[in-house]
């Protein structure tokens, strides 16, 4: 009678516990299919785990040396499976061809969200601390952020708004509206964004020089920032040239931070748009 | 001349079953030929049997089935109209695919299904043909140039529609829709593949029943009635066939140009006009060249792939340019 248990028990026990095991195991080789999520990881004290990230993926320095398994759009299916991941964290442009056919391979895919404010970004660091089995850590880094950004707003309540235009793209001109994360940079630094639509937009000149904008915040995506400036200086009237005010900002901060950069840009962005403030 | 074209068939059919071997063996992670056959024998189990056999084997039976389509479709298209710069997509038929591909990205359809994308494309590509079979095949009179230029007014209308999406929306849509029209193999999904893989192979059948008529098709549309031949159903039939076709390998894989052009062509050059031979060279040296540019595409700047199409329009192209240079060096000498 006894063996007969014992034996149905490790019957069972061989049955439940590889699936068991599965879900409690903490993801020792991780695959980051996005340039923020990889940041992230880094910051988690997780880099050691990633095995493999885009060539997207250039910050910190380490991640320069990671494996390589494609761009953020199309990842190399074979590549990913030869390196044998426990998790491949994918993002919104990851070509949903190649999440279906890593899943159809038993690799297990995490979707994680593209953060659109700052609260997205908190929460998408927080996914990744649970993840890699750093959350109070991730909980750490979250409240000193926010910590800081809370302190940031609070020097800034007397401030007065500043009009604002943000250029992203040259020939032709593109801007960034609402629903961006420059457009929330401007908000919390006391600024007021000159274009009200939303996202990332066609933009004409002359709209520009009507607005007139106290201040001008280039972010050179794939041109040069400081011939975008001088072309700018041709048009005396405009406020912001008068007093320069125009800016250049690196568009990997304004586009894709963490939180840590999220709590960096914010300062610099401030100083551009209120220097009488010291943050 | 019938020998001949049978030897140059198995000639082809070699190289197809080398060029598939080639590029089973190569990619972004080395494994060699020998723990390949040993893979194949042991089975599934390990990461390396996954990428052989999961990875890539069934993207070389996609690129078997849509060079194949995408060449038969250009020989019976350039044989019915008589006119060798037609080539499957002047027809309107991948600029309605891509149309209803990008209405459904913008939609945001493809994020509830994802095989709704490869569906929006043949609606697209559905709706063109049915249009083109309207306005031109209803009178039984069929005048093949109206259908030539309607098809290439609806390329242009569709274009611009696409462009004009382009412009309205966000990046993320935008990356999904240039992606889609750049044309990939990187279909995933085994119903799809063996759909497509069906439809190739039964076009191809079905082109056989009218092998001849492409011949006498040849001679001008009056003298190929005078041999008997029913020259509207013909027309009709032969559109449907290829529209289908091409609906299917632009919903599947999106606009792989090139192969459709120049593949027939070229074998015309060698294996001669007879369509008994030509339709079936034509589809395996499409197959064997799509499979062949795909590897390089997939290979080249490993980990990174390069669009496909990139591959089939240098190495085509260059290729076609050097044949014909060498070919009026030779008339002259």
């Amino acid at each position: 009678m006894n063996i007969k248990h014992s034996i149905l028990l490790i019957l069972a026990l061989s049955f439940f516990f590889p699936a068991a095991l599965a879900q409690t195991k903490p993801v020792e080789r991780i695959i980051s299919l996005g340039p923020v999520i990889t940041e992230d990881l880094f910051l988690l004290s997780s880099g050691d785990k990633l095995v493999g990230c885009t060539t997207f993926c250039q910050r910190p320095e380490a991640a320069k040396h990671k494996e390589k398994v494609g761009s953020v759009q199309e990842i190399n299916l074979e590549k990913v499976v030869s390196l044998k991941p426990d998790v491949v964290l994918a993002t919104e442009l990851t070509d949903p061809r190649a999440k279906e056919k890593l899943r159809a391979l038993g690799i297990r895919v995490v979707d994680i969200p593209n953060a659109k404010n700052f609260n997205d970004i908190c929460s998408v660091f927080l996914k990744l601390g649970q993840l890699v089995g750093q959350e109070p850590l991730a909980r750490a880094i979250i409240a000193q952020t926010k910590k800081k950004v809370d302190e940031l707003k609070g020097k800034l309540k007397n401030a007065e708004k500043t009009k604002v235009f943000v250029q992203v793209g040259s020939d032709p001109l593109v801007t960034v509206g609402g629903d961006t994360f420059a457009n929330d940079f401007i908000e919390l630094a006391g600024g007021v964004n000159i274009v009200t639509q939303k996202g990332y937009l066609q933009y004409s000149r002359e709209q520009v020089l009507a607005s007139d904008p106290d201040v001008m915040i280039i972010s050179s995506m794939g041109f040069d920032g400081q011939k975008e400036v001088q072309n700018w200086e041709e048009f005396k009237t405009l406020r912001a040239i008068t007093r320069h005010r125009i800016f250049i900002i690196d568009q990997y901060l304004l586009c894709a931070p963490t939180p840590v950069s999220f709590a960096e840009t914010l300062k610099t962005v401030i100083q551009d748009l209120h220097p009488e403030i010291r943050p | 001349m019938k020998l001949n074209g049978i030897f140059w068939l198995m000639i082809l059919g070699t190289a197809l079953v080398i060029v598939m071997l080639f590029s089973l063996s190569v990619g972004a992670v080395r494994i060699s030929p020998q723990r390949i056959i040993a893979l194949f024998f042991q089975g599934p189990g390990s990461s390396e049997y996954s990428i052989i056999f999961d990875i890539r084997l069934p993207r070389i039976i996609l690129g078997f089935a849509i060079g194949g389509a995408l060449s038969l479709a250009g020989v019976i298209l350039q044989g019915l109209f008589r006119n060798p710069l037609v080539e499957p997509y002047t027809l309107g038929i991948s600029g309605g695919a891509a149309l209803g591909v990008s209405l459904n990205i913008v939609l945001g359809l493809a994020a509830v299904s994802r095989l709704s994308l490869p569906l929006s494309g043949f609606l697209g590509a559905a709706a063109v043909i049915g249009f083109l079979y309207l306005a031109n095949f209803r009178r039984g009179m069929v005048n093949l140039q109206g259908l030539l230029l309607n098809g290439v007014m609806i390329s242009f209308i569709a274009s611009s529609l696409v462009m004009l999406l382009l412009s309205l929306t966000s990046t993320e849509s935008l990356q999904g829709i240039i992606f889609w029209i750049m044309g990939s193999l990187g279909e995933t999904d085994g119903t799809l593949i063996k759909a497509m893989l069906a439809v190739s192979l039964a076009v191809l059948a079905l082109s056989y029943m009218f092998c001849l008529h492409l011949n006498a098709f040849a001679l001008g549309e009056e003298e190929a009635l005078h041999l008997g031949i029913p020259v509207e159903r013909t027309k009709q039939m032969l559109f449907l066939m290829t529209g289908i076709l091409v609906g299917f390998c632009v919903s599947v894989a999106g606009v792989i140009g090139f192969i459709g052009l120049v593949v027939p062509h070229f074998m015309r050059k060698v294996v001669g006009h007879d369509h008994r031979i030509l339709l079936m060279a034509s589809f395996l040296a499409g197959a064997i060249f799509l499979i062949f540019c795909d590897t390089i595409a997939r290979t080249i700047i490993a980990p990174l792939e390069l669009p496909v199409g990139v591959i089939t329009g240098i190495a085509g192209g260059s290729v076609f340019v050097y044949a014909f240079a060498r070919e009026r060096g030779q008339t002259h000498a």
